[in-house]
């Protein structure tokens, strides 16, 4: 029966309308914020005409061999560790939406706890902040048996430590 | 006992269905007589691979560049394939692996969470065979315009102007031709299929999936991969006729 509801539960799934979504700037303590040491200017250069809020792991925001690839509406930074590369990227465009009548689409997309999963390899963890969509992932050489990519206390660690080094509102 | 009968016609019904689509191949020809089989999406084979999205015939990604140069291209099981892990004993270049019908694996099964698929988990993209078993002798290519925003030890991102991000798995770190940050062109080339995956090895394919962001009409947004095979299959039929 699920097999002939797809079709048409899929016939009114998605229909384009893409476009930007509105940003909720998180209200920050300026002086609490600001950096004893400046951020390094390849991350400050990149990011000062996104228009969201950049999120970096603390513990690589001085890393100054960091990849940055930005632009309004989202930014890809990449930092190079030990046979692994970190990444996080933040995007605020949409591509598709989702009616509010196509309830079992709502249901299925809805999954709103936060899952560290391993796909391809690759940890990975897709979180909403502010409205934004966000993803950090880990890499490794080794993806088999590089305990940073099999098991998700290492990414986890990051996770917890991200912080707000920009954006433009 | 009314409700035991009905069930019983629900379940003879659905098994119905599910045999006839197992027949179900889509012939393609075109005036040049270029011709290619392929299952409909969202049916996987075999069967026991898994629970695809049948009848989500939406193209996600339209006007999408086929990632491969040329045809023949094959987008069919690794893992249930011929020499895979779950599959028929053999060699991973056995012929049957190079052949039509396409089969969709999206949402083949896997751990990974999944939202749009049946049980919540699976594959997020396709994997796609080239010409032949040759390692690193056939390019992938930018599916649109776009820049390139990730390069690991073997994964690719481009994120396409559409937002969409495409991701390239496998390609032979050696062979690369693009760089983080630069922005390309559709068609240009990425770097050339491999079993490469880091340290260890895979077979030799392309794995490609589709990323976007849906929103939902009260605003709030969920990053998801989305099902690449029909956009795939629309673009495949556009290199056959020579307009890829």
């Amino acid at each position: 029966m699920r097999l002939l509801l797809l079709p048409l539960l899929f016939a009114s799934f998605l229909y384009s309308q893409n476009g930007i979504l509105n940003v909720s700037w998180p209200i920050l303590n300026i002086e609490h914020q600001k950096p004893s040491v400046p951020y390094p200017l390849i991350l400050t250069n990149s990011i000062k005409n996104t228009k969201l809020p950049v999120y970096i792991p603390s513990s690589y925001v001085y890393d100054k061999q960091m990849i940055v690839v930005s632009d309004e509406n989202f930014y890809t930074i990449s930092f190079f560790i030990k046979n692994a590369t970190i990444m996080i990227a933040g995007d605020r465009t949409f591509q598709e939406t989702i009616s509010n009548s196509d309830m079992e689409l709502q249901r299925l997309l809805k999954t709103s706890s936060l899952e560290f999963i391993q796909e391809e390899g690759i940890m990975n963890i897709d979180f909403n902040r502010h409205g934004v969509n966000y993803t950090l992932s880990i890499e490794c050489n080794n993806p088999r048996e590089d305990k940073r990519c099999t098991e998700e206390n290492f990414l986890y660690k990051i996770y917890n430590k991200l912080i707000i080094v920009g954006g433009k509102k | 006992m009314k409700y035991f009968i009905i069930l019983i016609i629900l379940l003879n019904f659905n098994a119905c269905v599910k045999q006839n689509q197992k027949k179900q191949t889509i012939i393609y020809q075109n005036s040049s007589h270029n011709k290619f089989t392929y299952y409909p999406s969202g049916q996987l084979i075999p069967r026991s691979s898994g629970e695809g999205r049948y009848g989500d015939n939406h193209i996600y990604a339209p006007n999408i560049r086929f990632p491969l140069v040329d045809a023949p291209a094959y987008i069919n099981s690794q893992v249930y394939g011929i020499g895979g892990l779950y599959g028929k004993k053999g060699s991973l270049c056995d012929q049957k692996n190079y052949q039509y019908p396409w089969s969709d694996n999206y949402c083949e099964k896997r751990g990974h969470a999944m939202p749009l698929c049946q049980g919540g988990k699976g594959h997020q993209g396709v994997d796609i065979r080239a010409k032949d078993c040759q390692n690193s002798k056939y390019f992938a290519l930018a599916v649109e315009d776009g820049i390139i925003t990730y390069i690991g030890s073997y994964s690719i991102k481009l994120r396409g102007v559409s937002g969409r991000t495409y991701r390239y798995l496998h390609l032979n770190s050696h062979s690369i031709e693009v760089k983080r940050g630069q922005s390309i062109r559709r068609g240009d080339k990425i770097g050339l299929v491999s079993n490469n995956m880091g340290n260890t090895k895979t077979s030799i394919h392309l794995h490609f999936d589709i990323k976007q962001t849906i929103r939902f009409s009260n605003g709030s947004s969920k990053q998801v991969y989305v099902p690449p095979y029909s956009s795939l299959v629309d673009a495949y039929k556009r290199l056959l006729e020579g307009r890829p």
